[in-house]
């Protein structure tokens, strides 16, 4: 009897998005990573991104003879590199709307659970970012091990360097969740608009090459993206004086950056809840939560 | 040949010698197998060995070209793995199976120009095609020139009344359209043998209803076409089927006529009685009463609804004292014809609703 | 014809090509019915083609670099649609059920890749043409082909190479159940790095280049490059006559090898029962 009383209690509000968080990012760890041996994960986790670095760094080296030493190099490599979260987040978070809706067929079932479901998408995206860290790491460390990426430890402003990559994440959530709450309108051909999106902002975000390079009329686009800002917020703090050379944020102090990607954050946060809120509101609408398309 | 089977004598049937048959009686069937058994190895973790889970074992059936015919049996019975074997989507472990003639495993492309399946729950085809577009696709696959695919993909939706959704992406269709979408896709090939595994899976009442009456005015306007239905409805084997076989753990326990297999038990004397909940009796306690078959046993609404198989009318009297010395209140008896579900008990010794849930819940 | 007459059908190498065109009609009425294709598959990929532009022009790259970039973008299309619409596709259509339909019904499962493939090839070429048009004119690639001819031969030769992969590569597919689309995922980036698609294959160790010319597009964009751009040929890996050759053996080893495997791996699968299990 008294289990029965206890079933019947409705679910605190407060401890909701907790429990939907851990569920999903459980289940995101899953989904993720139980179709291999680990050890065939572990290659495959790593094997994408080194590829990825690889291309821009044989591009460096036919094009410079292999001069690793000048800035550039570490520019192009570590932006590449932290540019991995971008991929992963962004595609973690909004691909689960499709990964439930068309293949598994369970984003009914989430919808009527006792979840918060724009932390549940979130939480899908966990692992995905995990996974995503294990392939920075080890994309940095090849860079410095093998190709003389100058990263000092000791020079390393930690403090700065967590708290940029901590809103940094929070930010490329949030922008996944806007995302993935526009896939919530798509039903066809949205497959790899996570991966496509990133690939697009690859262009804008100053990842690879200063913002300088682009030309002045696209410019605009990269200062508005908060991608910029949070990365050379990292590059700042990993590498100082490869950022110094180049001046495309110089006038802007460590400070002033942090608070414009902090502001950026609030600004995606807010955004990324309503957009959701008005796409839930016309997926219902239009009765599109639990399509499938078949395509 | 095999008007020559005993009309009663069910597990003759199982056991018939259909090793002796020659080239030309196969052919004379629409489907025939002999010992089929299929094995299945389940795969789990590196480190445990690898299960073995029998889903058919020495399934002896024939089929008469023109036959009607019924697999009954609860999920997981068998009946797909069936299916799958006879339309060569899986080899069988061991055996024979043959289907116009063909044997199944030896030479598919001779079987597959001239069956076509349909299932139940199943989504062919492509969201962004129409509807008929996606059946002029499987048209194409079976070498149906354009205009007459395009002509029979008219008719049979005017049938299944959804002519007005010719042109909607089957994307935008509800579940039962869908469904009857790919039945339509089954019967728009013309096969000499058609499979159809639970077709009406999902469907309301009215559309089980339409597939039904399709599949009935199919087989009367086409007397060489073979239909084989798996389902685990009784009614609708009753109602549909020349034939039943009933299908149980892989096994096939009966295979006659619906009437014949209710025949079985015509000497029986059948009851559905409601009960008050049963306060710890156990059904097998009234089995071992004289005169008492088979009992099944469902919870209802706080209750309980017996259904008894009797040996005679005098064995009533002592399943009611035992109801009453046990403080059951009887609210409800109903002295009833056989239907195929009691001959399910009769055979398996409990209800398909329990053999489904004693079922370890894969489908095969 | 009344509903319950027999149906005449076709068999032979009618229903062989009945089913190649069933089979690419969707892939094509889905480029017209479907606009958003213009916007995931041409505009979202120019942008990331124009990061790599810009890449280059950062390290002071020569021009030809930017055309062999534009040119790699629009290959790309080639690629995913290999890994996408023809590897993995197996596995999404045994997810659909459709597989199974597929294999039960009396044409060829080679026939029914084929029109995946021309179906693929067709709507894939449109947007490697847009991407290469877009790109062109965004980033002023100028083009010097120096025989029209050839590089028809070579582009040709690569896509029936290419596409002879695909379809062998699917029937390894039809095995595998949600790793599938690991696999093809996997398949990506390493193949982009060993296939040169952003820079000659050349400037690859020739162990490393010549292993990665099993992959059709390797030589193919190779041969391609040196015959469309100005100062092509000295960044070419092997002379394109040479490069041709190896294109053509290509085409017939996969397209051999499609054949005999598909005919393999249907037996194993029906075997293992592997063609109907959905394991997402």
């Amino acid at each position: 009897m008294q289990a029965t009383q206890d079933i019947r209690k409705p679910v605190k509000e407060r401890g909701v998005s907790g429990r939907t968080f851990r569920a999903a990012a459980w289940l995101g760890w899953q989904i993720e990573s139980n179709w291999a041996d680990p050890l065939i994960f572990f290659i495959y986790s790593v094997i994408k991104p080194l590829s990825g670095a690889a291309i821009l760094v044989v591009m460096y080296s036919v094009i410079t003879n292999g001069n690793f030493d000048d800035p550039m190099f570490a520019y192009i490599y570590l932006g590449n590199a932290f540019y991995i979260y971008v991929a992963a987040v962004l595609t973690g978070v909004s691909w689960t709307v499709i990964d439930d809706r068309e293949i598994y067929r369970m984003l009914k079932y989430i919808y009527i659970a006792p979840v918060h479901v724009p932390v549940y998408l979130l939480g899908r995206g966990f692992a995905k970012f995990a996974f995503g860290s294990l392939a920075v790491f080890i994309t940095i460390a090849a860079g410095v091990y093998f190709l003389d990426v100058p990263l000092d430890l000791s020079l390393v402003n930690w403090p700065l360097f967590a708290v940029s990559l901590t809103l940094g994440i929070v930010m490329l959530a949030m922008m996944g969740l806007v995302l993935g709450s526009v896939m919530l309108l798509i039903v066809n051909n949205a497959n790899f608009m996570g991966e496509a999106v990133a690939g697009a902002l690859y262009l804008f975000s100053g990842a690879v090459f200063p913002l300088s390079i682009l030309p002045a009329w696209l410019q605009p686009v990269g200062y508005i993206i908060p991608i910029s800002y949070w990365l050379e917020l990292l590059r700042r703090s990993v590498v100082g004086q490869v950022a110094e050379s180049f001046p495309t944020f110089s006038q802007f102090s460590d400070m002033q950056l942090l608070g414009i990607l902090a502001g950026l954050t609030a600004l995606f946060t807010v955004l990324g809840f309503v957009v959701f809120r008005y796409c839930d509101h016309q997926a219902r609408e239009k009765g599109y939560l639990d399509r499938y398309s078949n395509f | 040949m095999l008007d020559a089977y005993p009309t009663i004598t069910l597990l003759s049937l199982l056991t018939y010698p259909a090793l002796h048959l020659g080239k030309k009686d196969y052919m004379d069937l629409a489907i025939h197998t002999e010992k089929l058994a299929r094995v299945y190895k389940l795969r789990g973790s590196k480190k445990e060995e690898a299960k073995e889970l029998v889903a058919l074992r020495d399934i002896n059936l024939d089929v008469r070209r023109g036959e009607l015919f019924g697999l009954l049996g609860p999920n997981g019975a068998g009946k797909t793995t069936l299916i799958k074997i006879l339309t060569t989507l899986l080899a069988p472990s061991s055996g024979v199976a043959r289907v116009a003639g063909y044997d199944v495993a030896a030479e598919p492309e001779k079987v597959r120009p001239r069956i076509n399946m349909v299932s139940g729950g199943e989504s062919s085809g492509y969201g962004l095609l129409t509807v008929r577009e996606n059946l002029w696709m499987f048209a194409q696959f079976y070498g149906i020139p354009s205009k007459l695919a395009n002509e029979r993909i008219k008719q049979l939706l005017e049938i299944v009344r959804m002519s007005d959704r010719m042109n909607t992406k089957s994307s935008d269709l509800s579940t039962g359209l869908r469904q009857k979408m790919n039945i339509v896709r089954g019967f728009l090939t013309d096969p000499e043998v058609l499979f159809l595994d639970e077709p009406t899976l999902g469907l309301d009442v009215e559309a089980s209803m339409d597939v039904r009456n399709f599949v009935r005015g199919w087989m009367e306007g086409n007397r060489d076409r073979t239909l084989l239905l798996t389902t685990h409805y009784m009614v609708e084997a009753d109602e549909l089927c020349d034939r039943v076989a009933i299908i149980n753990g892989g096994q096939v326990l009966a295979c006659d006529t619906p009437a014949n297999l209710k025949r079985q038990l015509q000497r029986d004397v059948i009851y559905r009685m409601e009960v008050s909940p049963l306060n710890g009796l156990q059904p097998e306690a009234l089995e071992a009463l004289g005169g008492v078959r088979k009992v099944s046993h469902e919870p209802k609404d706080g209750a309980a609804v017996l259904e008894l198989i009797l040996a005679e009318d005098d064995a009533l009297g002592s399943v009611v004292n035992t109801l009453t010395g046990k403080d059951i209140h009887i609210l409800n008896l109903q002295k009833r014809e056989p239907s195929l579900e009691d001959v399910f008990v009769n055979l398996v010794g409990h209800s398909m609703k329990e053999a489904e849930s004693g079922a370890d819940g894969s489908s095969s | 014809m009344a509903l319950t007459d027999r149906v005449p059908k076709n068999s032979g190498w009618r229903l062989f090509l009945q089913t190649v065109v069933g089979r690419a009609y969707p892939r094509i009425i889905g480029l017209l019915r479907e606009l958003s294709w213009f916007f995931f598959e041409v505009f979202l990929p120019v942008l990331s083609v124009a990061a790599y532009v810009f890449i280059y022009r950062a390290i002071g790259a020569p021009d030809v670099y930017i055309g062999f970039v534009v040119m790699g973008g629009a290959m790309t299309a080639f690629w995913l649609n290999i890994l996408w619409s023809m590897s993995s596709q197996m596995y999404w259509e045994k997810q659909t059920g459709n597989l199974a339909l597929y294999i039960m019904a009396p044409n060829s499962l080679m026939a029914i890749l084929l029109g995946m493939a021309f179906g693929g090839l067709f709507s894939t070429g449109l947007r490697a043409l847009v991407i290469t048009l877009v790109g062109t004119l965004l980033f002023d690639v100028s083009f010097e082909v120096s025989n029209y001819l050839l590089l028809f031969a070579v582009f040709m030769l690569t896509m029936v190479a290419l596409y002879g992969l695909g379809m062998m590569t699917a029937s390894l597919f039809l095995l595998l159940n949600r790793e599938a689309w690991h696999y093809a995922n996997l398949a990506q980036e390493p193949v982009y790095l060993a296939s040169g698609f952003y820079f000659p294959i050349k400037s690859l160790d020739f162990w490393i280049a010549a292993g990665a010319s099993f992959i059709p597009l390797t030589l193919g964009m190779d041969a391609m490059r040196q015959l469309s751009f100005s100062g092509g040929t000295e960044l070419g890996f092997l002379p394109v006559q040479t490069e041709l050759a190896i294109l053509a053996g290509l085409c017939v080893v996969f397209l051999i090898g499609a054949r005999w495997l598909l005919g393999y791996m249907e037996r194993l699968a029906v075997r293992e029962g592997r063609l109907t299990e959905s394991r997402r």
